[in-house]
This record gives structure tokens, sequence and C-alpha cells, in this order.
């Protein structure tokens, strides 16, 4: 039965060279400029997502800044100062098991590197060991600060690649280990961190007992940093974080709903938001893909329709001896399917060739912005998971292109078709 | 009973003007007869044909054939029908052009479900009784008419059908193959006992059969008993 199927689908499509390849050529191209668009919004997703991943850590940020309203009998436009109390709501018994890894970090900015008459624009942050696991922070050579540097509040730095260029253009790995002068205070080198694809540049780390005793030495604490274990979810982190700061919001006195007392940076929200852009940039792709496809989908049920009109005097003959309507009706709904998915499947080829040549072509090229290499593309493909999805659109694409067609062959009296030309 | 029952059976077309072209028609054909209905244009046979062949349907009236009322079916049931008890012989011989001759007859089978080696198997059984081996896996149109036909007539066998319902056989045939044609219908009646239902408006075909009904306006003129027409083995007229 299948066989029949196919061996009279063939014979028909064979009589019509031309008509089919014209249908199917709008078919292939639909299916064409699906992948190569989905292909080419992946790759922008992989670059966007991988330039992003620099940034954006796994962990929590949280500085005091300055309120906007009044609240509790104070007035607005005060400035937050978080402080050791701070840090001990942070490691209380309340966050047990959620919040770990907490660390601080305080910044003293413009200030100014100098080493042997070259000199170079910084900004001090001082940190715990933990500052590199939760930024990322990627060593190009020596080490980064360690347990010892806070415990004997050592005069250690670690600077930018950035920096250390400026400082030993000709040999900047030298640089470790050799004292640079921070203001009029001298600093041992221990590490410099890669800043091939991150933008800050001009931060230098130094233990925060270091900084503590020299910049700032009250209870004052710029920033506290720690990761989180619990929440999964853009809400549950969302509603974690409502929770945590709130605690600090009434401890300094800041309105529940003044989003400016606190500057929170959650790189979790950050990151779950990110992926739920690139979803909706997949999504409107996908509904581009389709559309293209429908205007196929058209040409096909088109060429059906006058495919049917034609055969009309066949299917008479096929009725009077013994043809039920589902039999014509399937005939003609295999005929399109057949010849959408054949063409869909060369449009589907042609688009993973597109894609091969952009990963090979305008994936190599990178563009430079603000000292960092960004390529455009990043691994421009799509993944069987799509050519499995378009499958099943090609197959519904082709049922319904038949649909109408099948159903007017099918509803014709016999008698009728027979006296059809 | 008789294979074919038609009582007071009336047909109108109503396109625009209501045309009546079946007034009451009463016949009954009994297995194995050899039988020709004959009319000038507009008679009604046709119409007649048609619904005999289950290819259309009829208003009043009762058509009961091998004991089963044909009436209001659906297009499933009739489709069915026409599968298993009617053979149809036409005269521009409805052949599927881009089907070789044996894959032509085969097609009835496979919408009754055989499977394709079985009925492949039988549609060379029964062009080899016809003649038509070394045309098996020719073409509609590399055949002569002759040839045609009678792959339309292979095909309207394969299915042992109760009836065999050819219209104007001959109509798109030379005297000749006319003739060869007529005598392949009476012999497969004689021979085999199929019942055999001739449409045409040429004396001389209807001449070839046992009886002869002629119909006029819509109504059942006269009967002709046609038994001796072997006897005189006169030629066909054309």
């Amino acid at each position: 039965m299948r066989i029949e199927i196919i061996h009279e689908i063939a014979s028909s499509l064979r009589n019509n060279k031309l008509r089919t390849a014209l249908t199917g050529f709008a078919v292939s191209w639909g299916i064409f400029l699906l992948i190569a668009l989905l292909g080419a919004g992946n790759g922008l997703m992989n670059s966007f997502m991988g330039n992003m991943q620099e940034f954006i850590s796994q962990s929590i940020t949280v500085e005091g800044w300055r309120t906007s309203m009044p609240y509790q009998g104070y007035k607005e436009g005060r400035d937050i100062q978080l402080d050791q109390a701070d840090l001990l709501y942070t490691k209380g018994p309340r966050w047990q098991g959620t919040i770990e890894n907490v660390s601080l970090a305080t910044d003293f900015t413009g200030t100014t590197l100098s080493l042997n008459g070259y000199s170079v624009a910084g900004s001090i942050r001082g940190v715990m060991p933990d500052y590199q696991e939760q930024e990322k922070i990627r060593m190009s050579s020596g080490r980064f600060l360690n347990r010892d540097d806070i415990r004997e509040k050592r005069k250690s730095i670690v600077v930018s690649s950035a920096q250390a260029k400026e400082l030993l253009p000709k040999n900047p790995e030298k640089l470790v280990g050799k004292w640079v002068n921070v203001g009029n205070i001298a600093y041992r080198v221990v590490g410099i961190y890669s800043t091939d694809e991150s933008n800050m540049t001009r931060l230098c780390a130094i233990p925060y007992s270091t900084y503590k005793g020299i910049y700032s030495p009250n209870d004052k604490i710029e920033a506290i940093s720690f990761t989180v274990k619990g929440p999964e979810t853009l809400e549950e982190h969302r509603a974690f974080e409502k929770e945590y700061t709130g605690g600090l919001k009434a401890r300094h006195h800041i309105a529940p709903d003044d989003n400016r007392g606190l500057w929170v940076d959650n790189g979790y929200t950050n990151n779950l938001e990110m992926h739920k852009a690139a979803r909706m940039i997949r999504t409107a792709l996908w509904i581009l893909g389709i559309l293209t496809l429908v205007s196929g989908i058209v040409g096909v049920s088109n060429i059906m329709l006058i495919t049917v009109k034609e055969r009309t005097h066949e299917f008479g003959i096929r009725k009077a001896i013994g043809a039920k309507p589902g039999a014509i009706l399937k005939l003609i709904i295999a005929e399109s399917i057949s010849i959408t998915a054949v063409f869909g499947y060369i449009g589907m080829f042609m688009g993973m060739v597109a894609c091969q040549i952009m990963d090979k072509t305008v994936a190599q090229d990178a563009i430079n912005i603000g000292g960092q290499e960004i390529r455009m593309l990043v691994n421009p493909n799509v993944g069987l998971d799509v050519a499995l999805e378009a499958t099943l659109l090609l197959i519904i694409a082709g049922t319904l292109a038949g649909a109408i067609p099948a159903w007017k062959a099918a509803r014709v009296k016999p008698i009728e078709a027979l006296r059809a030309d | 009973m008789a294979l074919i029952e038609l009582k007071d059976l009336n047909k109108t077309y109503n396109n625009g003007q209501p045309l009546h072209v079946l007034k009451g028609i009463n016949l009954s054909i009994e297995r194995g007869e050899f039988v020709s209905i004959m009319g000038a244009s507009g008679s009604g046979k046709s119409t007649l044909l048609n619904i005999l062949g289950i290819l259309d349907n009829y208003d009043t009236g009762t058509y009961t054939l091998d004991g089963t009322l044909i009436k209001d079916l659906t297009e499933r049931q009739s489709a069915d029908y026409r599968n298993r008890m009617i053979g149809f012989v036409f005269q521009s011989f409805n052949l599927i052009n881009f089907k070789t001759a044996v894959e032509n007859v085969e097609l009835p089978l496979y919408y009754q479900g055989v499977p394709r080696r079985r009925r492949h198997e039988l549609a060379m059984e029964y062009l080899e009784k016809l003649g038509l081996t070394q045309w098996a896996s020719h073409f509609p149109n590399e055949m002569s008419g002759g040839q045609k036909q009678r792959v339309a007539i292979a095909r309207a066998l394969i299915t042992h059908p109760q009836i065999i319902l050819a219209d104007e056989p001959t109509g798109a045939l030379d005297s000749k193959t006319s003739v060869e044609v007529m005598q392949l219908l009476k012999q497969l009646n004689k021979e085999e006992g199929i019942t055999i239902i001739v449409v045409t408006h040429e004396s001389g075909v209807a001449n070839e059969t046992d009886k002869i009904i002629h119909i006029k306006d819509g109504i059942i003129g006269q009967i002709e008993e046609n038994a001796h027409h072997d006897a005189w083995g006169g030629p066909l007229m054309k």
C-alpha cells in the first residue's frame, strides 16, 4: 500500500517537473531562511552570552547608596554606609545554608600606579580571597590574594594585564614580584589578572585587611559579596533578594520600597534575565522563519489545488472502480507531505551549509570594542533538536497545504469527476 | 429473485429548470443475461446506466442489486459496492495514463486491500486471458484502442463482479475492433456466465446481445428478445 502511494506520487511529480520545481523552491527557501536565521541567531546569542559571562558573576554584591524616600523621620537623599553589623547580619544564623562565601570589598578610586617613571591610573579595591571565585577573575601570571595576605595585612596587589603592560611595556609578566608605588605607598605585585574580555581594566585588588588599615580605619564596609544556595528560578532569586535586603533596609531605616537606598548587583537574576531575553530572541526568530515558510506552504497548497483540478477525471475513474473518499484524501495529503518534506530537507541542508559558511567566515572576524575582542557570531549552528522540530513543522505544513485540495478531491461526485476532462 | 430489480424508478435533474429524466422505470435483469439498453441521446439511457452503476442516485422508487437495496448510500458504501459488485467498461476506456496496463488492472484490488504480489499475479492472469501478456508493462498511450478496451475489460473482471456495465464500449473503436470486443463480451457471457449490460445507440451493437431494451423519453419501451442472433452470423453493422 505504501509503495503504491510513493509510486503514484513519483509519477505525478514526474509529469509536472517545472511546477514541482517551483513549488519545491518556495518550500526550500522557507526552510532555508528558517534554519539560517536560527543558526545566525544562535551564533549571535552564543557570542552575547559568552561576552556577558565574563561580567556576570554568580554572586550578589550589596553596597550602600543614597535614599530616595523619607522614612521613619529620616529625610530622603541620605547616604547609606554598610558596616560590620551588616556583615554580621549577612553571616548570621538567619541565612545559614543559603548565604555562603561572604566576602567584603572596599574601593578607593582615582589613584596612580607608578614604576620607574611609567605610570597608569588605578582604582584600589580591598577584597577577600573569595573575590576571585565570585568575580571569575582569571590570572595570566602570578596568583590571587590569599589568606596569608589578609592575616598579615600584607601590602600585596593584583593588577590588570592592561596596567602591567603600561608599567613594564617590554615584559609585563616580569612585573610579578616587583614593588610598585600606589599613591605614596609601595605594594608588591603578586599576580596579574587577564583583561582580554573584561572591561574592569583599572581595578587593582589588595587584601581587605590592608585596605581597612590604610584607607578606611573605621567599621565601614563598601560592599558585601556572597554566593547563594537554594533559590533556582528567577522568582525565587527575586524573593530571596527582597527578603535579604529587607533586613538591611530595616537596619538602615530605608523605606521598604525605596530601591535606591542599597545598590544590589544580583548576578543570579541578571543571568536568568539574560537567558529569558535569549529565549525571546529565539522565539522571535522562529516566528520570522515560520512566517517565511507560510508563503511556501501557500505555494504548495496552490499547486495541489491545480493538481486536483487537473486530475479530477482520474479521481473519477478511481472512485468508479472503488476508491473510497478517504483513499483519495490520503493520496493528496501524502503527495503534499512528500513535496514539502523532500524540498524542505533540501532547504534544511542548504541552511546548515549556510551556517557552516557563516562559521568559517563571519564568525572568525572579531571586532575590537574598548580593548575587548568581540566575535559577532560564535558557533552559528542549529542543533539536532531544531532539525527535528523543523521536520515536524514540515509534516504539519504539508498536511495543512494538502488539506483543502484533498478535501475538494475527496468530495467531488464520481459521476461529475468522470465527465471532467 | 432477479439480479437487478428496478421498481418505479424516477430521477429528476434540478439544474435551473427541473428535468425529469427517468419517469418510472420498471426493469428486471436475471443473472447471466446479456442485455443491451438502446436509445437515442437524451433518452435517459446514460442516467439509467449511472444509477445501475451506483455512480448516481435516484429520487423515488427502488433499485435492488443481488438482494441489496441500493438507496441513500454514503460515499464509502457506494464505493465499496461498486468495487465488489460492478465492473465498468467505458467508451473512452478510462485507463489511468501514467500507469501500465497491469497496474491499471490491479487498481480495483488495491482498493480492496489485496497484497501487492497477489494482485499482480491476478492481474497478469487476466491479461493473459485477454491475450495481453506482452503488453503488461506498456502504458495506455502505447496501445491501440482495442487493446486499451481489453485492458479495461480485464480491470472490470478482476474483482469477479455481479455485473459488467459497458457504456458504448465500441464507441471509440473501428468496426473490426468493435466486432472483436463484442465477441469477447459475448464469450465472457457464454463461458463464464457473467451478466453484461451494454448501453449503446447503435443497433448493430445491440443486435449482438440476447435482449434489447429500448428506452425513449425516460420510459422503457419495447423489450426485444434476440436469442437467435448467433444463428444469423451476420457481420456487425456500424
